[in-house]
């Protein structure tokens, strides 16, 4: 068989399919069967007719929003002044802001925890805010490194533009800069929302003992009730799609119009 | 269950304590092996989806087992984390020459018998002890030089002339383990809990010992002559659908749960009930275990305090039976107690761990530790090195006395003799009591071996815990119920031991007959039961949409009201125009 470049791409296709599609298949297997092996819809609707799971994907998504629109205010402003900034050690600055990428995601939640416990007191105290800087902590990278490159890749004959035609500094941000880094906000938020939905480690590192999705599904698996666990994981899944699909029409629309806000 | 770090931790957790105090400026202490062990042992199916997320370290692992990983061989190397790290190909290789050389010899060698074992994260000697830890008892030194596993192999052949090639793979909990067997995972000898070792006998999937195992007159029947009489007769008189325990499983470690406390903010008798650890009076200084069985007993425990310590019921002719029976209480009444009161408990404790209580015990930051006694000894052992006392308490409700043992499941044994002596041959060498003292030493727990007439566990016992000559306090601890033979009425076994040690280790390690009286099995639940405990578990971990705050509505009202506007309205207004 000759060889062709098509071919360089076979070993990801085995690598999705045996740990990508198969375990989906399972998946959708387990969430639409009984113990038993029937089918059935029970799943589902015990799903949405719990109040447990509800009040556990509410919680997620509480979670999840609050962290995002934390990163995002703590992010945005750092992005925005590096990329303007003229400064020659600019990547250094940059890779300050990345370098606690580097270190061990445990190992940097377990310091966390001590920070914490020294400002706190008692890390008990407040589960919720303890949760949100947890988040914020390991999250916040990936919502600097989008926003910061969208940003200086804007031409700034754009801004200069319409500081000529009047615009004062203000104006000119929220017209121009902001509308065209809304794409990279938008990926910025979806590294961080998705991930802060289902990360129940650093709730569980720092003691937040209130289930979110990723500990719930756990508690129905090492219950084995396999079925209901991959129900749930089955939901998140749809609803980080939907998620998905509506932020990327929302790109879409961004790159082409730019000035939507 | 969990098991603990092992000692050899020691090196990482000082590492950590030092790159934490850099970070705060305080010698605080903290373990970061815990959490990576938390990793694995919860979500099987959240790997599916959360893969991508910064927790995908420990979770990978599991991912095979959540896609239903069947391909026997690669299963044996996903699914666990192999030990066994000298066995080199030279030593596969020498097995092949023996094999060829053993069957010119002896004509008895057909290849090499392979033995798939499944045993708890760091739970047997690993071996590669320094020099100084040799364990110098009156009959002879024990040090583990080699790892339990390889030691095994070589016994294995010398003894027997055959090869034996142990495949030796981990489990973090005994869901984990039961999880990996219905995904069709084999293995010849397992491990678990009580409670997971009933499920399986009732489920009939193991392998029965045979009757060669149980006679004593062998010499290489270490288990058998060796295992204390009280573990002996507990295995002799359960029962699950009439077939004793001893008839499928051999013990390996056992304890009981109590509380590590801080003597220093609590005193003993504080400790003595279950319903310190909802007591608001230590608000956010206590831990409780995070996992179902161990949370229900304690709950229990606190629940029926005021029976269950009564005169009258403690002195009734059938307490042993009426008490077992009220701590396995799963009438939809007590479930209800019980979700009511961990709720209570949810907001009183500072966490619901698996590993990290031990380091958040060590460290002060809690007073209070809701523990198994093999973990407590190695808490306390582990304060010690930071001159940090702290102290060991059995609640007199009750005790949930667990244990470890040794079943041989069928899937693997599959008929095969061989394989079936070889599994045997391992329990007994693992019973053989020089390598029990080193899995002691190594491991921290308590072995269910009392050495029979070999007097090195014993010694051992004495070695760690009776008192120097010229200690001033001691007190007289008697071991016999666990030593000796029934009605010996042996002397033998009363070791004087520091007063200290009646709080301390020791009560950890082998307790008191008063805390062995009071204890109680934790029996397994059948599915319906185990449905009711489950959701009731879930019910309080997870908060109830009817408990939502008005806060958080109005900020999801806000995020949804801002992704309409920024992501439909445009859609809409696109489409339109």
């Amino acid at each position: 068989m000759q060889f062709s470049r098509k071919h360089l791409g076979i070993p990801y296709a085995v690598f999705l399919l045996v740990f990508v599609a198969a375990p989906l298949l399972f998946l959708c297997y387990y969430a639409f069967t009984n113990g038993q092996g029937q089918f059935t819809l029970r799943n589902l609707s015990g799903f949405f007719t719990d109040p447990n799971t509800l009040g556990t994907l509410f919680y997620s998504l509480l979670v999840a929003v609050v962290t995002t629109v934390v990163c995002l205010l703590l992010a945005y402003p750092v992005a925005y002044i590096l990329a303007k900034s003229r400064l020659r050690s600019r990547s250094v600055i940059l890779m300050l802001f990345i370098m606690p990428m580097w270190i061990n995601f445990s190992l940097r939640v377990t310091a966390l925890k001590e920070i914490l416990t020294v400002i706190e007191g008692n890390l008990a105290m407040f589960p919720f805010l303890n949760a949100i800087i947890g988040m914020t902590y390991d999250f916040l990278p990936f919502m600097i490194l989008p926003i910061y490159t969208t940003i200086s890749r804007l031409d700034d004959a754009l801004r200069e533009a319409a500081m000529d035609l009047g615009a004062d500094s203000v104006q000119t941000f929220l017209r121009i800069t902001l509308p065209l880094s809304v794409p990279g906000i938008i990926s910025g938020i979806s590294m961080v929302f998705l991930p802060a939905m289902t990360n129940y480690v650093i709730l569980d590192m720092l003691y937040n003992s209130t289930y979110i999705m990723g500990s719930l599904i756990g508690s129905y698996f090492s219950a084995y009730n396999w079925n209901g666990g991959s129900m749930i994981s089955l939901v998140l899944l749809a609803m980080i799609c939907i998620f998905t699909l509506l932020t990327g029409g929302g790109e879409e629309e961004t790159g082409r119009g730019g000035a939507l806000l | 269950m969990f098991k603990k770090v092992p000692k050899r931790a020691k090196i990482p957790l000082f590492l950590t304590a030092v790159l934490s105090a850099a970070f705060v400026g305080t010698g605080v202490l903290s373990c970061p092996a815990d959490c990576a062990v938390v990793l694995p042992a919860r979500t099987a199916g959240a790997a599916v989806v959360s893969a991508g997320s910064a927790g995908a370290s420990g979770v990978q692992e599991r991912i095979p087992a959540a896609a239903g990983n069947t391909a026997e061989p690669a299963s044996d190397e996903k699914t666990g984390e192999a030990v066994i790290e000298d066995k080199t190909e030279d030593q596969a290789e020498e097995a092949g020459d023996e094999s060829r050389a053993g069957s010119a010899a002896a004509g008895q060698s057909e290849g090499t018998i392979r033995l798939r074992v499944s045993n708890w994260e760091e739970y047997i000697d690993l071996g590669d002890w320094d020099e100084e830890e040799t364990i110098e008892l009156p009959s002879g030194d024990i040090i583990g030089e080699n790892s339990m596993v390889r030691d095994f192999e070589d016994w294995y052949f010398e003894t027997y002339g055959r090869r034996v090639k142990v495949e030796y793979s981990t489990f973090g909990t005994n869901e984990d383990l039961y999880n990996m067997l219905t995904l069709g995972d084999e293995y010849d000898l397992v491990c678990p809990s009580e409670y997971m070792i009933m499920k399986l006998m009732a489920e009939d999937r193991l392998v029965p010992l045979s009757e060669e195992f149980f006679d004593t007159s062998l010499e290489y029947n270490y288990y058998s002559r060796g295992v204390s009489p009280f573990i002996r007769r507990m295995f002799e008189e359960k029962e699950i659908d009439g077939e004793p325990w001893k008839k499928y499983a051999a013990g390996y470690m056992w304890g009981v749960t109590g509380i590590v406390y801080n003597p220093e903010d609590v005193t003993y008798e504080q400790c003595s009930t279950w319903k310190i650890l909802g007591d608001p009076a230590f608000r956010h200084r206590v831990t409780i275990k995070d996992n179902v069985r161990d949370s229900y007993f304690a709950a229990v425990g606190a629940v029926k305090s005021d029976l269950l310590t009564s005169e009258e019921f403690i002195n009734s002719p059938d307490y042993a039976l009426r008490l077992e029976e009220e701590m396995n209480d799963t009438s939809p009444e007590m479930i209800a107690r019980v979700q009511e009161y961990l709720k209570d408990v949810k907001d009183n404790v500072y966490s619901f761990e698996t590993d990290s209580g031990k380091a958040d015990m060590i460290t002060g930051k809690v007073a209070l530790n809701y523990q198994w006694s093999g973990d407590a000894v190695y808490t306390l052992d582990q304060a010690d090195e930071d001159d940090f006392t702290l102290e060991f308490a059995v609640p007199m409700e009750s005790t949930n006395i667990y244990f470890d043992g040794w079943v041989m499941l069928q899937c693997g044994i599959n008929g095969d003799p061989d394989r079936q002596h070889a599994a045997e041959a391992f329990i007994n060498f693992l019973s053989r009591p020089d390598n029990v003292i080193r899995n002691m030493y190594y491991i921290g727990y308590t072995s269910v071996l009392s050495g029979g007439e070999d007097p090195r566990i014993l010694e051992y016992a004495q070695y760690n815990y009776e008192a120097e000559d010229d200690e001033e306090e001691t007190a007289e601890y008697d071991l016999g119920y666990f030593f000796a033979e029934e009605g010996s009425g042996d002397e033998d076994y009363v070791l004087t031991v520091p007063s200290e040690q009646l709080h301390r280790q020791l009560s950890g390690a082998y307790p008191s007959e008063d805390v062995i009286r009071r204890s109680s099995i934790m029996t397994y639940f059948n599915e319906e039961q185990n449905a009711a405990i489950n959701q009731m578990w879930i019910n309080v971990r997870c908060l109830d949409i009817r408990e939502f705050p008005a806060a958080g509505w109005l900020v999801l009202a806000a995020a949804a009201g801002a992704v309409i506007w920024l992501f439909v309205r445009p859609w809409i207004k696109n489409k339109a125009g």
